[in-house]
């Protein structure tokens, strides 16, 4: 990783997307149903990026996404799915099934540990676990080993340094300074064990009013940051927005078929063509309804269910 | 104490009480993400026979939160309301491989008999019938977790609980390549086995069943159970949860999120307390 020091690095969304390249391992940020750098994700599918190794923990609609709109061809996730909210991720699910991605199931903690590996500047890490599981079996680049000190086994898994993480945040300063709320999953580790960090925001704020809400990620570390107001829809960005179920609901029908995928693709990424016009495909009135979240307990139960 | 005006419960409501039972004053407990079962149980532990237990939350890793209902997903601020603190994704996941976390739930759509469980894939995983979403933290925790709490609720399928999982995801007391102590793998392995037709324990690093549900006959257990299930003896009948227990699943899930992890035939299923009767609650 380089030092990004230069004093201004808000960049279009097509120009920061642009710093992602076909064939790249890209560290996907956020996890599930939140914070998950989805304007990013509308972007590269804009742009036509092609085989993409994602990497990260557990995700949603961005992975299944990408899938979907054939942009990945590596997943390396601890998890792709909706939990109990809408089950398996269709685009993902099929894709694994007829092979046309390659399978690189992982840990939380191994992925973690890799992450870790490239920060520290070492080679790998041991971690526990794996032997004895299905897992070690789509990872050959894993390696058992005995511990020189107390001859127990452990798995050494290598150094993992995506080439660009993608991340959404609450706010960042001119100069790359970001503020995000918890939790943070793995962002702050993809943050420093990739090449390139791509940050999309809520909002521009003053250097001043992002030291005051808290620094997480500095400025050297971050490549480029975007101003993308509702930039994690359809997942959550607490606490200005909660998560669309709704709009989950819509992809998880239309992800049944490659002609369902095709149509959510016109109908929210290529048709509007930015995420100025995606914005206005949801809708300023749902935008809204989902910022409402804090009314009341009341209101929040009825926002998700 | 009592569950609303309604002197029945359900069986959903039953499962997350007996999940609840399987933990301990005092433990650290955590759950995985799309877990609402275990959600529950883990705060109906907190609130009732576990004070002292330290709460972890699947997701987001809220320290004992007072959520006002449980949400569809598990990664959401819903969960984390008056939380004492979000620990960082590193500082559960290290905890755990330190050996510090005391007890996780965890489930399969395969379990064997070892407590292996599946959550990758069913059938060949270079061309699998069914990709399943994967398992999230799962294979590094349960080789170092204190004990494992695993349930199931898709038992009566008879696809659920098999001799042979097609992918072990996460580790039980024994695999193909050797039992636990033989992997040098310090957590200690599957204690419970809840599933909508029975409790099951853990011997000699077999399920055993423990005890059955009161319109569920252990010929009707082992007719769907893919291994051989020894049973204890005497078997007792699982003790019936408490009118409190029963009214906290409700006013912990006003969503009904729990019931997602059930089949019709399954929710349909009621009990009730007989007069004057009711279970104490406290772990098993």
């Amino acid at each position: 990783m380089g030092a990004y020091t230069e004093p201004d690095k808000v960049r279009s969304l097509t120009d920061a997307a642009a710093l992602v390249a076909d064939g790249d391992t890209v560290a996907v940020g956020g996890a599930l149903s939140a914070r998950e750098p989805m304007a990013l994700v509308r972007e590269l599918i804009r742009q036509g990026r092609r085989n993409l190794h994602l990497v990260g923990s557990a995700h949603g609609i961005d992975v299944d996404l990408l899938v979907g709109a054939g942009a990945a061809s590596v997943v390396e996730e601890s998890y792709v799915g909706f939990e109990q909210d809408f089950g398996l991720a269709p685009a993902y699910r099929r894709a694994a099934e007829s092979g046309r991605i390659t399978l690189r199931e992982s840990c939380c903690y191994t992925i973690l540990q890799q992450l870790r590996a490239a920060e520290y500047g070492l080679p790998f890490l041991p971690v526990r676990g794996i032997i004895g599981t299905g897992i070690a079996g789509l990872h050959p680049e894993y390696r058992e080993i005995e511990c020189p000190f107390t001859g127990v086994p452990l798995v050494a898994v290598p150094a993992l340094a995506p080439d660009v993480a993608l991340i959404h945040a609450l706010a960042a300063d001119r100069r790359g300074n970001v503020h995000l709320a918890r939790p943070l999953v793995l962002d702050e580790r993809f943050t420093f064990a990739s090449k390139k960090v791509v940050v999309t925001v809520e909002r521009i704020a003053s250097e001043a009013e992002v030291a005051a809400a808290g620094v997480v990620l500095p400025y050297f570390a971050v490549t480029a940051v975007v101003e993308a107001p509702h930039g994690a829809h359809p997942t959550s960005c607490y606490p200005h927005y909660a998560y669309d179920r709704r709009h989950l609901a819509e992809w998880v029908t239309a992800a049944a078929t490659d002609e369902g995928i095709a149509g959510y693709l016109d109908r929210y990424v290529h048709g509007p063509g930015t995420e100025e016009g995606y914005l206005k495909v949801v809708g300023e009135e749902r935008l809204e309804e989902l910022t409402r979240w804090s009314e009341s307990d009341q209101r929040w139960q009825e926002l998700l269910s | 104490m009592t569950a609303g005006a309604s002197r029945d419960f359900g069986l959903d409501e039953w499962v997350c009480v007996a999940m609840a039972r399987t933990i301990r004053d005092g433990e650290i407990v955590f759950h995985g993400f799309g877990s609402p079962c275990a959600t529950i149980a883990m705060h109906v532990a907190k609130r009732t026979h576990a004070p002292r237990m330290v709460l972890v939350e699947g997701s987001t890793y809220a320290l004992d939160p007072d959520p006002a209902f449980v949400p569809p997903t598990s990664n959401d601020w819903a969960i984390m309301r008056r939380a004492t603190h979000v620990l960082k994704f590193e500082e559960l996941f290290d905890l755990a491989a330190r050996g510090g976390l005391d007890r996780m739930f965890l489930s399969g759509a395969q379990i064997d008999a070892h407590g292996n469980t599946n959550v990758t894939a069913i059938g060949p995983i270079d061309a699998p019938k069914v990709k399943l979403g994967g398992g999230g933290g799962g294979c590094n925790m349960s080789a170092t977790v204190g004990s494992l709490s695993l349930w199931n609720t898709r038992h009566r399928s008879g696809r659920a609980l098999v001799d042979r999982c097609d992918f072990i995801t996460d580790l039980g007391w024994v695999t193909p390549e050797g039992t636990r102590a033989e992997l040098g793998f310090p957590g200690g392995g599957p204690q419970w086995l809840v599933t909508e037709l029975a409790v099951m324990d853990f011997v000699d690093g077999r399920a055993r069943l423990r005890h059955v549900f009161p319109d569920v006959t252990v010929e009707d257990v082992r007719r769907v159970t893919g291994f051989e299930l020894a049973a204890a003896e005497p078997l007792a009948p699982l003790p019936l949860p408490d009118p409190a227990e029963i009214a906290l699943v409700r006013r912990l899930d006003p969503l009904g999120i729990r019931r997602r992890e059930f089949g019709d035939a399954e929710l349909a299923r009621r009990f009730r307390w007989g007069d004057g009767s009711g279970g104490c609650a406290a772990c098993f």
